[in-house]
């Protein structure tokens, strides 16, 4: 189907403002009587707080309050209410707040925090989520089981085991008895810092007349406004959050992160706005991390090539709130299978509590880290059964009427994975690989991709649409701009739904919870999917009020009329017609009178029938889906060991392209933070549960000269949900690079690595081991 | 102790009485209210807060405002001539370049530092000024594709 505004590669509303440096972000806000936050982090990272003295803080100059988490009485949390906004009794990781200091500067605040005098009793740390489940570990949370979760989480009371998810299909393990051959691994996808370049930040104002005003660098304020209305009493509709721009999130600014801590301090100076915004090692060491995953998987298949049964243990360690994880784990663990079908599967998830900062979101969700372990273990079951590894995986890829591991059927509207692999296979594989020379080992891996949303069923992205009377369109919706170009989408999305140019539609920039409408959170890649079905939803109903309004100025019934974006008429003689300049008011006759409604509308979109886990941890979780292939092309440096990833080659079927230039912005910027997670990301721990390496000096994210060169390709079967057949793209790409560039790794130099990341301090220790036994 | 310190900011003549060892980052930020100027790390390493002093290239929070004593000192509000956009920032904002847009300022005056001294700089050196910023969001195609699309502006620029 041909389109008159998608496929088109329109430039970003937001583009001028944040070229000029007009953008707002959270830490350019300032509002008057604003006083600043600087927050004290524990010595330890799992100790009894036996005592905290304030009082040499209180003198120091500036300060307004010292405040600590004694006398704090809620809990908080979207899944397990188990986080608390401030220490109140012990410390559970390095990054937690102790105590705060409010002052006039933040130079101030911090000079303060020295003189904080806090006296603890350490308890045993646990860095590591298979040693925290062990039956005799001492207990992070004693309560672990009485806290309020969701009905579909299952602790187990008396350990630090927060969540166990059990998913069977077919005869599960017993499957394993109709394979020929069985290959296993153990697979690390260790702790990272999504590292946005914004660091976290909020603003929060405990107002005289009893609202709460907020301001955060996060993509949930109804999340935000919701959570913080529960803590404080206050009804939902007097907290106010707003969300300015937004630099960068990858995961980490969703789910409800430092609001609560900044709201903690706040509250105990009512009437003055209280910014905190954190440094780089506090944005590493006291908000969110990502994956610290340990995947221990098997697989088995027939002699020809046929996948039978996976196995798959996933111990999380889901840092000292499980909050956050808990839907990490379930994601990792049910879509550790991958692009393929399998008739059985026995796939487990544990959430552990670990004396690390809590894990939440990370760009992929779960699928990078389940999908690292089955795509590692694709290429070394093709080396066995020697078979061609895409070969193997042609042969069991999910295509129409196969059942995925959740027993969802799939539909040639899911995309078809086949045709990226091809893609891929044509580009990379069918030219000879550059032979060794005296520098450099060359290699070239492939992995397929398989993304679902990862949600909640009651997930909704929200529209508010409102034609004007020159009939320029403003649209205003939930959904959170972090750098993903959602606002480029909902102009397309909403020009061709309601065929006007997109120069007549202004889209919103800021979300403010008092006028936005609801949206539950920008996350799962989801937007263009579900926003902009709303979006369609709205148009719909707009068209459906011009069309009515019409109908009583043009004298005949409604379905008699048509609709083009300029004129509302009638079908059998366009030349009786209305231009909707004059109806979007309703219609002002001769005299006056005025006929119609105003052409504004409001509507919502979840996905269809998205559900919780059924009792064999299977169900419609996933729904929509995009599928991908990708290759990575390494050169190894013999001298140091280091990889260097020359190519990087990805198609995914996305359905109907709406933007070409941002969806390839997408791919090439999720490649890159793929491969940093895959050769350079780590969050170092030291035994005790130090973070050793906060800074971006020290956590090395891919610079421009380390970053590959792109092919990127997209398949444009159309989807059956989102809007004109789109498809999600916006983790998608995050997901291919560590197994790709791994079994390119293997594909060089024949050695199979299971962890990430793979650094030249590991590869030239590997590759001096091989000699040696050589 | 607070002194004045004389510089000018954006071809504006501007006295400050701050601390001399305050960062020329805290005092964009702070005292003058210039929000586009952008902090993303503690120790220099992203070059978001990249300003240019005296036509050369700067990281703002390693500098304390001292050392701008009687300097010209250029941020990316200085750029654009009311409406229109300085080469750079029309290339940049079209390339593909902005996505979040937090390192997009550091790397604006990067690119003003080095194509206003050097309209004929070389692909390396372009390379070498493009390799001292870190994005998350891009994966650095589209902004060489931007810097590339501002070189040529800014040869073709009467």
């Amino acid at each position: 189907m041909k389109f008159k505004y998608l496929g088109k590669s329109y430039n970003r509303p937001d583009a001028i403002a944040k070229v000029t440096g007009k953008a707002v972000y959270l830490d350019d806000i300032r509002i008057p009587g604003m006083l600043h936050a600087a927050i004290l982090r524990p010595e330890y990272a799992h100790a009894n707080i036996l005592s905290i003295s304030t009082e040499e803080a209180e003198k120091m100059p500036g300060v307004v309050k010292v405040v600590t988490g004694k006398g704090c009485k809620y809990h908080y949390g979207d899944n397990i209410r188990d986080l608390v906004p401030m220490a109140i009794d012990k410390v559970r990781y390095i990054g937690e707040p102790v105590a705060a200091v409010v002052a006039d500067t933040k130079a101030n605040a911090e000079a303060a925090l020295a003189k904080i005098k806090v006296e603890y009793e350490p308890l045993p740390v646990y860095i590591d989520g298979r040693e925290a489940m062990k039956p005799d570990a001492v207990l992070i949370h004693k309560e672990n089981g009485q806290y309020w979760h969701l009905p579909h989480i299952k602790p187990t009371p008396g350990t630090n085991i927060a969540n166990t998810y059990h998913l069977i299909k077919g005869k599960g393990a017993e499957g394993f008895k109709d394979a020929d051959v069985i290959v296993e691994g153990d697979f690390h996808y260790p702790l990272g810092s999504c590292a946005a370049i914004e660091p976290h930040g909020a603003i929060v104002w405990f107002k005289e007349d009893h609202t709460i005003d907020v301001w955060s660098s996060s993509i949930c304020p109804f999340i935000i406004r919701e959570d913080l209305a529960h803590s404080y009493g206050v009804p939902v509709s007097d907290v106010r959050v707003r969300i300015p721009d937004i630099g960068g999130c990858f995961g980490y600014k969703s789910d409800i992160t430092v609001e609560q801590t900044i709201a903690w301090i706040a509250s105990f100076v009512p009437g003055r706005p209280v910014k905190w915004v954190a440094s780089r090692k506090e944005d590493i060491t006291s908000t969110l991390l990502g994956h610290g995953i340990h995947s221990k998987m098997r697989i088995g298949a027939r002699k020809d090539g046929k996948l039978i049964a996976i196995q798959n243990e996933v111990v999380h360690t889901g840092g000292a709130y499980a909050d956050t994880p808990v839907n990490v784990t379930m994601a990792a663990t049910h879509n550790c299978a991958g692009g393929y079908e399998w008739e059985h599967c026995d796939l487990i998830g544990y959430t552990v509590y670990t004396n690390t900062p809590p894990v939440g979101a990370f760009r992929g969700y779960g699928h990078q880290e389940g999908q690292f372990a089955v795509e590692r273990l694709m290429d070394i079951l093709a080396r066995k059964l020697n078979m061609d590894p895409i070969k193997l995986r042609e042969m069991n890829y999910l295509s129409e009427g196969k059942t995925n591991s959740l027993g969802e059927m799939m539909w040639k509207t899911h995309g078809d994975i086949r045709q990226c692999s091809d893609y891929v296979k044509e580009k990379v594989f069918s030219k000879p690989k550059p032979a060794e020379d005296e520098n450099y080992y060359y290699g070239r891996g492939f992995a397929a991709v398989s993304k679902s949303p990862k949600g909640a069923p009651f997930s909704t992205k929200g529209c508010y649409m409102k034609m004007n009377i020159d009939g320029s369109v403003n649209v205003s919706m939930g959904g959170a701009e972090v750098g993903q170009g959602l606002r480029t989408v909902v102009r397309q999305v909403t020009a061709e739904a309601l065929k006007i140019d997109p120069e007549r539609v202004r889209v919103y920039n800021d979300i403010d919870t008092l006028y936005s409408p609801y949206e539950w959170q920008t996350i799962g890649s989801m937007f263009t999917t579900q926003g902009g079905r709303a979006i369609i939803r709205a148009a719909d109903k707009l068209i459906a009020i011009l069309k009515n309004t019409a109908a009583q100025v043009l004298k005949t019934d409604v379905d008699y009329l048509e609709y083009d974006g300029d004129y509302v008429y009638l079908r059998n003689d366009p030349s009786i017609r209305v231009s909707v300049k004059e109806i979007t008011r309703g219609y002002i006759t001769s005299d006056g009178i005025t006929v119609g409604e105003v052409a504004q509308a409001v509507s919502d979109a979840r996905l269809p029938r998205y559900m919780n886990p059924d009792a064999n941890g299977q169900g419609s979780l996933g729904v929509s889906y995009t599928f991908g292939a990708t290759a990575a092309e390494i050169r190894i440096e013999k001298k140091t060991g280091k990889v260097i990833v020359d190519n990087f080659t990805s198609a995914f079927d996305i359905g109907q392209v709406i933007n070409p230039q941002q969806a390839r912005g997408s791919v090439t910027g999720g490649v890159t933070i793929g491969m940093g997670a895959a050769i350079s990301e780590k969050v170092e721990f030291s035994e005790d549960g130090k973070i050793l390496n906060p800074h971006l000096f020290k956590y090395h994210i891919p610079t421009y000269k380390e970053a590959p060169k792109q092919d990127v390709e997209f398949i444009e079967n159309p989807d059956a949900i989102g809007p004109f057949g789109a498809r999600g793209i916006g983790e998608h790409s995050v997901i291919g690079p560590a197994p790709a560039i791994l079994n390119a790794i293997y594909d060089a130099v024949g050695i199979d690595f299971y962890e990430i990341p793979v650094t030249p301090d590991v590869l030239k220790k590997a590759l001096e081991s091989r000699q040696e036994v050589k | 102790m607070a002194e004045k310190i004389s510089f000018t900011i954006n071809g504006q003549p501007t006295t400050v009485e701050v601390d001399p060892e305050m960062l020329v980052i805290d005092v964009i930020r702070e005292v003058l209210n210039l929000t586009g100027t952008k902090r993303g790390c503690d120790n220099s390493t992203c070059g978001s807060c990249t300003i240019v002093v005296n036509g050369k290239a700067t990281k703002s929070c390693n500098m304390p405002v001292k050392k701008i004593a009687g300097a010209d000192v250029l941020t990316v509000e200085g750029l654009a001539k009311g409406m229109e956009l300085h080469p750079i920032q029309k290339a940049i904002s079209e390339s593909g370049a902005i996505q979040c847009g937090f390192c997009t300022p550091g790397i604006v005056m990067e690119l003003y530092g080095l194509l206003e001294t050097n309209p004929q700089a070389t692909q390396t050196e372009i390379e070498n000024a493009l390799n001292k910023h870190l994005c998350r969001c891009t994966g650095y195609e589209p902004i060489r594709d931007g810097a590339l699309m501002a070189q040529k502006l800014i040869q073709e620029r009467k």
